[in-house]
């Protein structure tokens, strides 16, 4: 028994890996249909008012999932890692594991790790099911750009995982590591509203999905993502330096 | 071998250890006994590395080291056997024990496939001493071992502590004072983060011990408690019921040759004499007072 197990069975047996990978599905599934019948949806429920809204294209069944799959997915996949990432949430727990491990980085490693695969896993599988499901309703959309969109969002989703670890390295609590984490999130978004400093932010990511498949160009998105790296890295290491000195 | 030296821990303006010298010999089983709030669960997060020192230092043998919090928990979704399992592969490449063994030792054989979040307090006690044992660490901090075991737990836990001595370094803690004395090698009484004693558990019996004598009387025993406190070489006389009379002398000598004396001119129906032996609630009583 590895600790990387450890962090598998916490995944399966807990169940988080079930409620990941449902929130991305159901909203693969629902971000299509959803935007197929947009239109029959509003027209019946308008009453007298007629509302015109224009014929959906395939990149609008992408575009849904992937409003839906940076909003509630990413809050599933910051409590998930939050759950793991919080090793001093219960000290007796993490005394067991501090005592025997010698270094904070083999002990937040499998963690880390685990926590983002689990999370961009999720997202692919979810991701899988709204291509299908658009290419069945809408028509197809271009396989590449989904691909480039599709690694902006988990390089995003990575991104906020590593911020989970640095806030929970201070944090004894997984929902103040959540909480804290999103509010992180959020306002790292802020400054987006100007175009010139937004193109560099790591939130800048959550929209190339949407964008890609309309038509964007990556280049647009490769600043953000080098800042995403750099700023994950440093958070990686600020996350080891702080749960090395931790004290149970 | 563990050592430290002026260790101190302080959290805010209260020192949780103040100026600890504690000397542990390699191979030996130390018993740390101290009442609430002493400094015992400091001292061994010091010594396991989960909490750093204000000041001092502390020298401790290479090697694995394990730790037993007073109340082990697990992740609930794990089965005993996987956590066992998982503190054997902590402990290192090298450790390859039978891990049903280790876990039939702690008496927990017939749950080793149960997840662990439907385990009483005992057992996950027993657990927390399969996890810290298996792998052979050299040094093993336990922290009050046996204090949610029933007797017959309490009992295995002590021949288990016993069977580590000469294998590990054991330094544990306890309010069971009788537990101490029983399979402590040494022991060190800490009070208010000091130690106030330190040594092997026989030496410091007999270095801290004055005869004493519990005398039973049928009646006469204000008269006995009287005669005996006018006499020279008795310290101490203490009532202990109607009958029954604790006399401390600064002289077995002198108390075996007079105090048959003293209790045969007051008149008294003696009903027993027999000398008293010292124990190590005593001593504690004494230096914790």
């Amino acid at each position: 028994m590895s600790l990387w197990r450890l962090e598998w069975l916490r995944l399966v047996r807990t169940r988080r890996l079930a409620a990941l990978v449902g929130v991305y599905v159901f909203f693969g599934l629902l971000g299509p249909l959803t935007a197929r019948y947009m239109g029959d949806i509003l027209s019946r429920f308008g009453g007298n008012i007629t509302v015109i809204v224009p014929d959906p294209v395939p990149a609008d069944g992408i575009a849904t999932f992937a409003g839906d799959a940076q909003q509630i997915g990413l809050l599933v996949a910051v409590v998930v890692a939050a759950g793991a990432l919080t090793i001093d949430a219960l000290p007796e727990m993490s005394i067991f594991l501090r005592s025997r491990t010698r270094s904070a980085g083999r002990l937040l490693r499998p963690r880390l790790v685990v926590s983002m695969l689990a999370a961009a896993g999720a997202f692919l599988v979810g991701l899988a099911a709204a291509w299908y499901e658009t290419a069945v309703l809408l028509g197809g959309v271009p396989v590449g750009p989904l691909l480039a969109g599709a690694g902006f969002g988990i390089l995003y989703l990575g991104f906020a995982v590593t911020v989970v670890a640095a806030v929970a390295a201070r944090s004894r609590s997984v929902v103040v590591s959540a909480a804290i984490t999103l509010l992180f999130l959020l306002v790292l978004a802020i400054p987006e509203i100007v175009p010139a400093v937004g193109i560099w932010l790591p939130s800048h990511l959550v929209g190339a999905l949407d964008d890609l498949v309309r038509g964007g160009g990556i280049t647009d998105y490769l600043r953000a993502a080098a800042v995403t790296v750099v700023a994950a890295a440093g958070l990686l290491a600020v996350a080891v330096k702080v749960q090395a000195r931790r004290e149970v | 071998m563990i050592r430290t030296r002026g260790l101190v821990k302080r959290y805010g303006p209260i020192a949780a250890l103040d100026g600890v010298d504690l000397d542990v010999p390699p191979g030996i089983v130390y018993g740390l006994i101290g009442p609430n709030g002493a400094g015992k669960t400091t001292l061994l997060s010091l010594l396991a590395g989960l909490r750093r020192p204000t000041a001092g230092d502390i020298v401790i043998d290479r090697g694995a080291r394990a730790v037993l919090p007073d109340t082990p928990r697990f992740d609930p979704w794990l089965t005993a056997a996987e956590v066992v399992s998982l503190a054997a592969r902590l402990a290192g490449p090298g450790a390859r024990e039978d891990l049903n063994a280790v876990l039939a030792e702690a008496g927990l054989a017939e749950a080793a496939r149960r997840r662990v979040g439907g385990f009483s307090r005992g057992m996950l006690q027993r657990l927390g001493l399969a996890a810290t044992v298996v792998g052979r660490p050299e040094i093993l901090l336990l922290d009050e071992p046996a204090a949610a075991l029933d007797p017959g737990g309490r009992r295995e836990v002590l021949d288990l502590i016993r069977r580590l001595r000469g294998r590990a370094t054991v330094v544990f803690s306890s309010h069971i004072l009788a537990d101490v004395q029983e399979v402590s090698d040494w022991v060190g009484i800490l009070d208010q983060g000091r130690l106030r004693f330190q040594g092997p558990v026989d030496e410091l019996l007999v270095a801290r011990s004055r005869p004493t004598y519990r005398v039973r009387v049928h009646s006469g025993r204000d008269g006995v408690a009287a005669g005996l406190r006018q006499t020279s070489w008795v310290e101490n006389v203490e009532v202990l019921d109607d009958q029954t009379l604790r006399v401390r002398v600064n002289s077995s000598e002198d108390a075996e040759r007079g105090l048959m004396g003293v209790l045969d001119r007051s008149g008294a129906r003696v009903a027993a004499v027999e000398p008293e032996a010292l124990d190590l609630e005593d001593i504690f009583l004494e230096a914790t007072r």
